[in-house]
């Protein structure tokens, strides 16, 4: 019976679905890390992912501290407990937060009444849009304000309060926020999967 | 009655009865424009008497949104009157002074059974805005709430509820970070050296920090800009040639396409000595070690010999099947590495001049030297070989002399770069192309490879300093460098990038041995000096050495 199968390739596919969701918020951080450079651009190179030339780090610190993070944000997107993704660029000396990439995690609405399970996204319309995104995260450098001092980032999570925290690895912290009257968002594309949907914006710091 | 048109003074005092209000709580509530969500019914609630909607007071849940009024007219009634069509409702106009909150806090808790259904969202597509608060936009509010620091755990659970609704950011969220901070970005040492080696390849000469910046020794200031600077207009841009001589008389020989040059260097005069014949080029000039005979090798596999002072030809030695791209003299013996990759000795006072043949490499002859004692010839070529040769030449008998002493293979690139150690004679550097860019000091005498350094880019050329331990190396790809090592260390004490606008291909040096002379395919033979305070006696001791060579060495040629 085709209803019966549904639920089987749903949890499949929940698995499969956090992955390319993990897989893309590396990706998508390592790109903002080198457009907006944080790390010096000599530490990447290029890699092929996606169907297009990305830039991965090349310094084993970083990969490191990159793959710890993900990891438990893939448990989170496991169960759900995680809703945002934000990837805060603060000036090293100041912190003070100059840019906000936030990237909201929500849960695809499975229209409840759909007799028939609906026919699931391929791979390669998902690496589109992903591609899409990526493109976008580059060009915004043509209207960020340059940054000129050296940065560090900071990778936030907001999660749900029931969320399993591992309390010696996470902490909560300040959001980070830019204050409003100084703010410009612009929402970026975004990206859904079977189960989850990734919209993605960037908030940076804009003086007068 | 539809609409009352609402008079802010009166309902702001009844608000401000009913429930104790910060401004802070006011202005977060203020901001509160939700997004606009589709509204599925049109507003049948309503309490008539209530045309805004306020701040809940706890009890009174009012009724959502209080749209019973559509927006046009809400507007209209809150901004005094407005004509239709009038200016106003083209302008974009902040037309309120004050907006008491419209949007509905909605708790999941209380709600008492009287009100109607309340309405998830009011004013959401209206003109929000108000003289004092001129943007509504959630996330600015938020990032201000967090700003303000609302903690929602100290106030009372129900405010906090509808507080944290209200501004979108709920209260069952946590807002977390890793606890470790991100990696400083050159934690990575190996990452910050290569960073170091490839910025030759995003700057350019202005820009980057280049030369002696970073690795000089502060004591060690090496001019980053030639001493003097001659035009060469014609210098070809070919690896494998060696187109500069210096002698020891100060005199430079310069080759340019087909015709052979003279610089002093004492009186700063140029002449022209000779061309080459018609169809052919000159592919190597060396001088005699006394400088009084200039060697020029040809590109159809001459080589002439010349008379300096006089500016004539003396013979022409012929033989060879490919261009002559490097000579190097011993005493009366004129060795020529050919394209075949075959070796000659030439003696030059003989009608036969070729006294014997060295066959070592099976790519074309780039790098050839003579040890200073004429013990040993060390070669380099396309191969990648680096062969030393026993210096005794005559007949081959039982084949000992016929094969090199030393045969090494440890480059991957063309060896060009070759250059006996003044004062240690058992030393031989070689240095390899653009693949392989390692300098390799050897033993000759053990066969030892003693150091290895990797450079940057290809090294096109070695020369060790006659007065201290130093070496210095011309590089092309991609520097076009001039880097000096020490010696044994080989740590880097100075580099000029950018030396040249292409690579660094000839170089010679001062017979004082103070300064060093480059030429490259940007049709510029530059003087650097690069090691000073060169002892007056030593200069001395060269010119000594010079004259007992005219008076014992090549008396007469015919």
């Amino acid at each position: 019976m085709a209803t019966s199968q549904a639920p089987t390739r749903q949890a499949i596919t929940l698995k499969g679905s956090t992955n390319l969701v993990t897989e893309f918020f590396k990706y998508a951080a390592n790109t903002i890390l080198f457009q907006r450079g944080v790390y010096p651009s000599d530490d990447f190179h290029m890699v092929k992912k996606y169907g297009q030339t990305v830039l991965v780090t090349q310094d084993l610190a970083l990969e490191n501290y990159l793959d710890r993070i993900l990891k438990q944000v893939n448990k989170w997107l496991l169960t759900g407990s995680v809703t945002q993704l934000v990837l805060a660029i603060i000036s090293k000396d100041t912190r003070l937060p100059l840019e906000r990439w936030v990237f909201d995690v929500n849960l695809v609405e499975k229209p409840a009444d759909s007799a028939e399970p609906t026919p699931a996204k391929p791979e390669s319309e998902i690496q589109a849009e992903i591609r899409y995104i990526l493109k976008q995260i580059v060009s915004t450098v043509t209207f960020l304000p340059i940054i000129d001092t050296p940065t560090v980032f900071n990778i936030l999570a907001y999660t749900h309060d029931s969320a399993d925290v591992p309390a010696d690895e996470w902490v909560d912290t300040d959001p980070l926020a830019i204050e409003a009257s100084k703010s410009q968002q612009v929402k970026l594309r975004s990206f859904s999967t079977d189960v989850h949907r990734i919209e993605a914006l960037v908030a940076y710091r804009y003086e007068g | 009655m539809t609409s009352i048109p609402k008079t802010p003074s009166r309902y702001r005092s009844r608000s401000d009865a009913k429930t104790p209000l910060t401004p802070s709580m006011i202005s977060a509530f203020n901001g509160i424009s939700i997004s606009p969500q589709k509204r599925s019914h049109p507003a049948d609630l309503s309490n008539p008497f209530i045309t805004k909607s306020r701040q809940a007071s706890p009890v009174k849940r009012a009724a959502g949104g209080g749209i019973a009024i559509s927006d046009s007219f809400q507007r209209q009634a809150g901004g005094g009157v407005i004509r239709k069509g009038g200016i106003e409702t083209r302008l974009d106009v902040v037309s309120r002074d004050y907006l008491p909150p419209t949007s509905q806090p909605r708790p999941e808790l209380k709600r008492s059974r009287s009100t109607p259904a309340t309405r998830e969202r009011t004013q959401s597509t209206g003109d929000n805005r108000d003289r004092f608060i001129t943007t509504r936009e959630v996330d600015d509010v938020a990032a201000t709430l967090e700003i303000m620091s609302l903690n929602p755990k100290t106030a009372s659970p129900g405010h906090t509820a509808r507080l944290a609704a209200a501004t979108g950011v709920p209260l069952n969220r946590r807002v977390l970070a890793y606890h470790e901070a991100p990696p400083a970005s050159s934690s990575d040492s190996t990452l910050s050296q290569q960073r170091e080696l490839a910025r030759p390849l995003y700057g350019r000469p202005g820009e980057l920090p280049s030369s002696t910046s970073s690795t000089t020794n502060k004591s060690r200031r090496i001019p980053t800009q030639p001493e003097r600077v001659l035009d060469a207009p014609g210098m070809v841009d070919d690896f494998y040639l060696n187109l500069v001589s210096w002698s020891i008389q100060n005199i430079v020989a310069v080759a340019l396409a087909e015709s052979t040059y003279v610089w002093r260097a004492d009186t700063g005069v140029v002449s022209h000595l000779g061309e080459a014949p018609e169809g052919t080029y000159v592919s190597s000039v060396d001088f005699s070690n006394d400088g009084a005979y200039l060697g020029i090798g040809l590109g159809t596999g001459e080589v002439e010999l010349w008379d300096v002072e006089a500016g004539q030809k003396l013979r022409t030695m012929g033989g060879h099947q490919g261009q002559i791209a490097v000579l190097s003299w011993n005493a009366h013996i004129l060795s020529s590495g050919c394209g075949d990759g075959s070796i000659w000795h030439h003696d030059v006072r003989v009608p036969r001049h070729k006294v014997m043949e060295l066959l070592g490499h099976t790519g074309e002859v780039c790098g050839l030297k003579w040890r200073a004692d004429g013990e040993l010839l060390a070669s380099g070529g396309n191969d990648n070989v680096v062969n030393i040769w026993d210096g005794r030449v005559g007949d081959v008998t039982d084949g000992a002399r016929g094969q090199a002493k030393w045969t090494k293979r440890n480059h991957t690139a063309a060896v060009k770069a070759i250059a006996w150690c003044p004062w240690q004679s058992s030393l031989l550097a070689s240095g390899g192309g653009t693949n392989d860019a390692t300098i390799h000091v050897w033993n000759s005498g053990t066969g030892a490879r003693l150091h290895s350094l990797k450079t940057p880019s290809q090294v096109t050329s070695i020369i060790w300093s006659p007065h201290k331990k130093e070496i210095l190396t011309t590089h092309g790809y991609p520097t076009n460098a001039i880097m000096v090592h020490a010696y044994p260390s080989l740590e880097r004490i100075a580099e000029i990038r950018d030396a040249h606008d292409s690579r660094v291909l000839y170089t010679a040096v001062g017979p004082a041995g103070d300064v060093v002379c480059t030429g490259a395919g940007d049709e510029n033979l530059k003087f650097w000096r690069i090691w000073e305070g060169v002892g007056a006696k030593k200069k001395k001791e060269g010119k000594e050495r010079s004259s007992s060579t005219t008076r014992s060495g090549i008396l007469s040629i015919r």
